[in-house]
């Protein structure tokens, strides 16, 4: 067994693979920078702060959701996950970690999802939708098209989902999803490349 | 295939992934900026509503400068009523205080008071939770995660909001009652004076004696009279909650068409703007028929939703007009409770 694993974040066998060496990323590390004295502000009860917050990792948030939970509850889980990171803010000690931080809590509050046993019927449901309802047929309307995609972007490991659907649904980029869900870029940018080769072999009926 | 398009845009397109984008982009967070935690209110009040409450705002500048120059506390105080409420995780006391960022909780045999600042007060009924967001001398801001609320407000219009999971409840200088569930299901009565109860550009203009259901993803829903009677109620939930065009929802119309008394011309008034344009004929002729409308205000005008022929409306309504607004200030001491 070795001892050096994949980086932080990374599916499971991606580091098997030969990656192209990793630069640092510059741009992570800025946008990460430029949110802390807004964290700050926050941390000290300033609520104006604290909606700007919502305004940058409003979408990172709602990701994470909606790569697990059905989407018509992403919405609501969203606010709920915000609530809660307002509530705790004071627990926070370093304001660098907000963001895994505020990704942590959107994780667990998924997870909580399915803890209500009401819920599992609509995770059983979602996730077996039909992939065939992904055929491009002119009569399937674009958002159709785009849930049957999500779905199947649904049945991929965890950290491929996430980061696709970061990437593809919330268009955040590759810097942008380091830097507001504190994984490292060379996490991100492994996912990104083996999850949408992944995404495309489902698309194209190869697995 | 380019990777630093997948990666940051960067380089030349990759068509697969730019049409994924496409696709799937209208899936995303579709929250606009400054949102949090509520959609910001977009007024649509009655023209009169509006030119009342700055002529409210204009006679009361005198007194409101008194006041919110004294009323900008960091702090508000928190009177124990029964049991023992909690801010945060200390007990209250038989007093304390709440900060920008604390929650007050009651448990089952809780009650208490918040003096907010000096331009109203709030009782906290028992199973509460209820947080303060903003203080400041032109805005208060309450949160209301659950239980019930009772807010006596005499600050200019406009000071006082209290945000709930499905609407945002805006004091124009009165007395109400709120209670709300975890779920986003509440509802608004309003004891004298008017409450503006909005959420994602939904509005509604509750007056005195008045009541509003809130709902989860719906907001608020159409004002009424509780004296109505079981039919008219029961088919005007089902018309705030069925979507519009359904059969359901045009049968549920009906019934609140023939339900209706005069009193509930504020109902009807309401549903002129939330019906569609199909259905919107019959509530002009049923509420015609109840308050006939002025003279100038026609059908065709209510069908196309003329706001000042709907503002006319209102105003024959008989459920106040600016005569209100310069007689509000008089209705409640300017001084602090006891």
């Amino acid at each position: 067994m070795s001892l050096i694993g994949p980086p932080r974040g990374t599916a499971p066998g991606a580091a098997s693979e030969a990656a192209a060496p990793i630069p640092p990323d510059a741009e992570a590390d800025r946008l990460a920078a430029r949110d802390l004295p807004l964290v700050e502000a926050a941390t000290s009860g300033d609520r104006e702060a604290f909606g700007h917050l919502y305004d940058l990792y409003g979408r990172m948030v709602h990701g994470v959701l909606l790569s697990r939970v059905p989407r018509e509850e992403v919405d609501d889980l969203v606010q709920d996950v915000f609530i809660q990171a307002m509530e705790r803010l004071n627990t926070l000690r370093e304001p660098g970690a907000f963001g895994g931080w505020l990704a942590a809590i959107a994780r667990n509050r998924a997870t909580d999802y399915y803890r209500k046993p009401a819920t599992r019927a609509s995770h059983v449901e979602w996730s077996e939708l039909p992939e065939a309802v992904m055929a491009t047929q002119e009569s399937v309307s674009e958002k159709t098209q785009a849930i049957a995609v999500l779905n199947v972007i649904r049945t991929m490991p965890e950290a491929y989902r996430e980061t696709l659907v970061l990437r593809l649904v919330e268009g955040m980029t590759g810097p942008e999803i380091a830097a507001r869900t504190g994984l490292t870029p060379a996490s991100v940018r492994v996912n990104l490349h083996r999850g949408m080769k992944q995404l495309r072999e489902k698309l194209e009926g190869r697995s | 295939m380019s990777d630093e398009y997948l990666w940051d845009r960067s380089g030349d397109p990759d068509p697969e992934v730019a049409a994924l984008e496409q696709l799937l982009g209208q899936l995303g967070h579709r929250a606009a900026p400054g949102t949090w935690p509520a959609p910001a209110p977009k007024r649509r009040w009655p023209a009169y509503v509006a030119y009342g409450a700055v002529a409210a705002s204009i006679a009361l500048m005198i007194g409101a400068t008194f006041l919110t120059t004294r009323v900008a506390h960091p702090t508000w105080q928190v009177v124990s009523v029964a049991g023992t409420p909690r801010v945060g995780a200390a007990d209250v006391g038989t007093e304390g205080t709440i900060r920008v960022g604390e929650w007050l909780e009651t448990d089952a045999s809780s009650r208490a008071r918040i003096d907010v600042g000096l331009v109203g007060q709030v009782q906290v009924g028992p199973n509460s939770r209820i947080g303060l967001l903003k203080t400041q001398p032109t805005e208060h801001r309450l949160s209301l995660a659950r239980g019930t609320i009772e807010a006596r407000i005499w600050a200019p219009p406009g000071l006082f909001f209290v945000e709930t999971r499905s609407a945002v409840a805006i004091d124009l200088g009165c007395v109400y009652s709120l209670e709300m569930d975890e779920g986003g299901e509440g509802l608004l009565r309003v004891k004298t004076g008017f409450v503006g109860f909005e959420y994602g550009g939904r509005e509604s203009f509750v007056p005195q004696g008045a009541a509003c259901a809130t709902r989860p993803d719906l907001g608020p829903g159409t004002p009424y009279y509780e004296d109505a009677n079981a039919a008219f109620h029961a088919a005007l939930e089902r018309v705030d909650t069925l979507s519009a065009g359904s059969s359901g929802h045009a049968d549920a119309l009906t019934t609140v068409l023939a339900e209706a008394r005069k009193a509930d011309a504020l109902t009807l008034w309401h549903l002129l703007s939330r019906v569609e344009t199909a259905d919107r004929a019959r509530v002009f002729d049923r509420l015609a028929a109840l308050v006939p409308p002025p003279p100038t205000v026609t059908r065709d005008g209510i069908v196309q939703l003329d706001r000042p022929m709907l503002d006319l409306w209102w105003d024959a309504l008989g459920l106040g007009n600016t005569t209100f607004w310069r007689a509000w200030k008089g209705s409640y001491p300017l001084s602090k409770p006891r």
